[in-house]
């Protein structure tokens, strides 16, 4: 049951699961395949219409159990014709529901079931598969949970509350006495069990077994589920489970597990030995296990997959196609004079010349097979101010200076004084030649970099005056009464956690906890729309390489893509658990990455809101994503102070850079991808040998199909300098246009 | 923070729940605040509570009053977001429509202008003139590398300009361990209070709350407490501040002995 409120991708696991299962075990087969088979068919119906449907049907099927049991005969019957449910698929329904709890031989298992409810139940089957109904409709009744599908997500009890901490201990000894290749595997069922029976018994209302249960065990999980563990160990009431959305979401979707086909048959057979096996029940309820052929995991590998709150991902979610290739540059001609103000140089002219003609497209002429198209999505045609700037662009690379290992780049700090803990999100142009900063006072400040200052549009009546025809008429419409070096923007009402420029320097996003993200513009320096979607704290805003998309994320756990045309989102990444920290349009505009507080990245398609990846190994909130300029790679930092690094186009971890000891706020690529610069909450920035890092990848034999990676521990080897600010924590980096990389932070005077 | 001995139960109480929660670090004033909020929360259920019990025309405050006073606040004042099937749901059908195709030659792709904030009817009456006038100073919204007396070129495209570093590359030299000071001389605090009739007149929120209270003027004490809280950032800020606290002697105590930059959010205005 637990499975069907979710979307269409757990619908297919449930589907998955099943078949799994039953082609494994030797248990009963006939109450599996009965509500396996049914289970599809309602399954097999057309994907987008078929889990509403499914919903619908388990809404009407959990009222008119409801209406039974009050004697309400009349009204059973109405809405049984008009609802067109079968006698046989409501009872099979049920059956689907508790066919998690009830998938096993044993009768000591029919007899838990019977005596663990308290409503009147005869002995017939019947009143079995009414009773887990039954038991969630009263914790309905008394909740007055507007949302009956959350309700029939309820746990049904698996058993005595009183025997958990025997069943748990059964497990660990069994573990503890396999094979040590198996055991490995075999703890990762620790922690998900814990917490699913844990939830359970406060779910129920057992808060004295509850605490002892928590007293016990909870000092054998892994390290970095202690943050998880301590939220957990504040709820002991079943009213502290309803405002906390996380545990919620948690409960209800399926934790992923994977295991080895030899470990996977001795854990089943195991369990299918004993006489009260709840936690088989509870493992087939809430858990997914992804078995693959193969050498069972070591210690170290599970470690570094393992620590998101969902678990892992399923080897199918990483297998779907990723365009991670560059978009073709726009072919722009270069006029010829203004080379020549720019060259100081004998070599420095044929050199430009030449890079002139290759530099705008690629080499090759054909199409990269892993680029997306051109029109895949919409993207803005180039105005002239664009084909500029992209002149400029070019010229600005043409004197980059190229990075290495032997080639460290300057890195020039700007420390912002006085701001008290207040600064709370950075970014500079792509040409570095504005920064703007969010604040914890809801203001947003933009300064100019260069000596040239800010200045305003000159008002409406001015405009009319002046000469459009000049050449300089660019200049003349800005007012020289309004120069300054930095302007304040003015209108959130709640801090600013997150700022943008667009790609032409035209606008400026803002996003805070008022959850609205703001638009405004450079010329006038005044808001100009008010995106309102998110009702939370918005987390993260970026905009599109390419401008007009941006993409939003905050506390309600998911992603919005917006244009500035638009004023609702076009596309909304629902999946994560927890809040979305941060989000990062890939170099094509095809894909987002949102990183979150459920310790997941994810990989979202722009044109038809999938997800296509889901990369887990972090074991704390990840704040900091980059991709590099190649668009192959992603890099993630989280507040474990791990930079991990992702291959896009196989969907696997490839390195794990370790150094900082805190949160890690900022990363970017240097403008080839040589170099990468990791800033944190440390005070320091570190640079790394990303190249290295990336050109083992390339060498090494993938085993793409089981996906195990063994990671090396290089850490040392591709560290190639830690640069420490006083007391300056480091909140944003960028590499200029010629490779000077920028760093900005507050100063914390304690 | 005070010694074990001299601190009320209460204090002791939420110092523990703190630290059973996991917060370890954080500024003394927050159990005041924490403990704020608690004495106003469980008096607002309580007091719910009692409304309901007279209305079923009961004796005493029952657990289930309380309950259901707990209850109607939670809608009100914690909104949780939306649960995950929901979101699921409706990303599915916004993510059906295909992206819009792009007008080419348009101008500034903004929505229609019902959703846009282009049309403000209002304007702000900020005193930058007067501040600036004074002394001319304020000079650290000039965060550039150096020190703030004098004035080098920031960095162009490129060049680093700063002294030490140059046009060398390879040299990987970190420019963090420049310190500036920023002075901030008294005189200027004083010419910065002066007319701090910062009225927002039709704007939500935030500048909104500092409208109730258009009679007051600030007054010399302000002085003292512009220098306490001195986010020199911007002018803004010094006018929120001596806003607040010229507020503070019109008796309105409990939200306004705090720095403008706390956000309490759960004193909805």
């Amino acid at each position: 049951m637990a499975a069907v409120q979710d979307g269409q991708m757990e619908l297919d696991a449930e589907k998955e699961t099943k078949p799994e299962i039953l082609s494994d075990g030797t248990s009963n087969l006939s109450g599996n395949t009965a509500s396996g088979t049914l289970s599809s068919s309602p399954l097999t119906a057309a994907p987008a219409g078929g889990a509403p449907k499914m919903e619908d049907q388990q809404t009407l099927i959990a009222v008119l159990q409801f209406l039974k049991r009050n004697k309400l005969t009349d009204s059973v019957e109405i809405l049984r014709r008009e609802a067109g449910l079968g006698e046989d698929q409501e009872d099979s329904q049920a059956t689907d529901g508790s066919g998690g709890g009830k998938g096993d031989v044993d009768g000591g298992d029919a007899n838990s079931l019977l005596s663990r409810v308290s409503i009147t139940s005869a002995a017939a089957p019947q009143s079995m598969c009414d009773s887990p109904l039954m038991f969630m409709l009263s914790a309905a009744g008394a909740d007055d949970q507007p949302d009956v599908s959350v309700v029939l997500s309820a746990y049904s009890q698996q058993g005595d509350p009183s025997l958990y901490q025997v069943y748990y201990s059964g497990l660990k000894n069994f573990i503890e006495s396999v094979l040590d290749c198996h055991r490995a595997e075999l703890s990762q069922l620790f922690y998900p069990l814990f917490v699913h029976m844990y939830l359970e018994l406060v779910y129920n209302n057992h808060e004295n077994e509850a605490k002892a249960f928590f007293e016990k065990f909870s000092g054998d999980q892994e390290c970095y589920y202690q943050d998880d563990l301590r939220v957990l160990c504040g709820l002991t009431k079943k009213e502290h489970l309803k405002g906390n959305e996380v545990l919620l979401d948690f409960r209800t979707s399926r934790f992923v597990l994977r295991i080895s086909r030899d470990s996977y048959q001795l854990l089943k057979r195991h369990l299918q030995e004993r006489h009260n096996n709840q936690i088989w029940n509870i493992i087939q309820e809430h858990l997914y296990i992804d078995i693959f052929d193969g050498m069972p995991r070591s210690k170290s590998q599970i470690d570094s997959m393992s620590g998101s709150l969902a678990g892992e991902g399923k080897r199918e979610v990483n297998k779907a196609k990723v365009f991670h290739g560059l978009l073709k540059e726009p072919e722009i001609e270069v006029p010829l004079d203004d080379e020549d103000d720019e060259a100081e140089n004998e070599e420095g002219k044929p050199k430009k010349k030449k890079t002139k003609k290759d530099s705008l497209g690629s080499k090759s002429k054909k199409q990269d097979p892993n680029a997306p198209q051109q029109n895949r999505i919409p993207l803005p045609e180039l105005k002239d101010s664009d084909k500029l700037d992209k002149i400029m662009y070019m010229k600005e690379s043409t004197k980059r200076i190229r990075l290495g290992p032997e080639n460290l780049p300057s890195i020039c700090f700007y420390t912002f004084l006085n701001a008290y803990q207040g600064l709370t999100a950075v970014d500079f142009t792509d040409d570095s030649s504005l920064l703007a900063g969010g604040f914890a006072d809801s203001t947003v400040r933009v300064w100019s970099v260069t000596p040239k200052k800010l200045r305003k549009v000159k008002s409406a009546a001015d405009l009319n005056m002046i000469d459009k025809e000049s050449d300089d008429v660019l200049e003349r419409i800005m007012d020289e009464k309004t120069a300054s070096e930095s302007k304040i923007l003015y209108g959130h009402s709640g801090p600013v956690y997150g700022v943008s420029f667009s790609p032409d320097r035209n606008y400026l996003l803002s996003s805070s906890e008022d959850g609205t993200v703001r638009l405004w513009s450079l010329l006038t320096f005044t808001c100009l729309v008010g995106y309102k979607g998110h009702n939370y704290p918005v987390w993260d805003t970026q905009f599109s390489p390419f401008g007009y998309y941006f993409v939003s994320g905050g506390h309600d756990r998911v992603a919005r893509l917006w244009a500035t045309d638009h004023y609702q989102p076009l596309r909304i990444f629902a999946g994560h658990l927890a809040d979305v920290t941060c989000t990062r349009f890939h170099p094509n505009s095809n894909y987002v990455a949102t990183g979150s507080t459920d310790r997941t990245i994810r990989l979202w398609d722009v044109l038809n809101g999938n997800c296509v990846r889901i990369f887990t190994g972090h074991k704390g909130p990840i704040h900091s994503l980059a991709f590099s300029p190649n668009g192959k790679f992603l890099a993630s930092g989280s507040t474990d102070g791990r930079v991990l690094l992702w291959d896009i186009g196989h969907g696997l971890m490839i390195g794990e850079l370790k150094g900082h000891t805190d949160t890690i706020y900022s990363l970017k690529f240097s403008r080839d991808g040589e170099i990468l610069a990791s800033g944190s909450m440390d005070n320091t920035v570190r640079l790394w040998n990303s190249m290295k890092a990336f050109d083992e990848v390339e060498t090494d034999d993938f085993t793409a199909t089981t996906g195990h990676i063994h990671l090396p521990d290089n850490s040392q080897e591709l560290l190639l300098g830690t640069y420490h600010s006083k007391s300056t924590p480091v909140t944003h980096l960028h590499f200029t246009r010629r490779n000077l990389l920028l760093a900005a932070g507050a100063y914390n005077s304690q | 923070m005070a010694s074990p001995k001299t601190v009320p139960k209460d204090a002791q109480v939420m110092m523990q729940i703190l630290k059973d929660m996991g917060i370890t670090e954080y500024e003394p004033r927050v159990i005041n605040q924490m403990l704020e909020f608690t004495y106003r929360y469980i008096t607002t259920i309580i007091e719910d509570a009692k409304i309901y019990s007279t209305h079923a025309k009961k004796s005493t405050v029952d657990a289930d009053d309380i309950r259901l006073a707990i209850q109607c606040r939670v809608d009100q004042s914690f909104i949780s977001p939306p649960p995950r099937d929901f979101l699921l749901d409706i990303a599915r059908q916004k993510n059906q429509t295909p992206l819009p195709l792009i007008k080419p030659y348009t101008g500034p792709r903004l929505p229609p202008d019902r959703y846009c904030l282009t049309a403000p009817n209002y304007r702000l009456k900020s005193l930058q003139k007067k501040v600036s006038s004074s002394a001319g100073r304020i000079t650290v919204p000039r965060l550039s590398v150096g020190a703030v007396s004098s004035r080098p070129s920031t960095p162009t495209l490129g060049t680093p300009s700063v002294q030490t570093v140059g046009t060398k590359v390879g040299t990987p030299v970190s420019l963090t361990g420049q310190r500036f000071t920023v002075q901030i001389p008294s005189s200027q605090a004083a010419s910065v209070k002066s007319g701090h009739e910062y009225c927002l007149k039709s704007h939500g929120n935030l500048f909104g709350k500092m409208c109730t209270n258009p009679a007051a003027t600030p007054t010399t004490p302000t002085v003292q407490n512009v220098l306490i809280n001195p986010s020199l950032i911007g002018s803004k800020n010094i006018l929120i501040t001596t806003n607040m606290v010229s507020q503070n002697s019109s008796g309105d105590s409990t939200s306004l002995k705090r720095k403008h930059e706390d956000e309490d959010d759960y004193d909805a205005l």
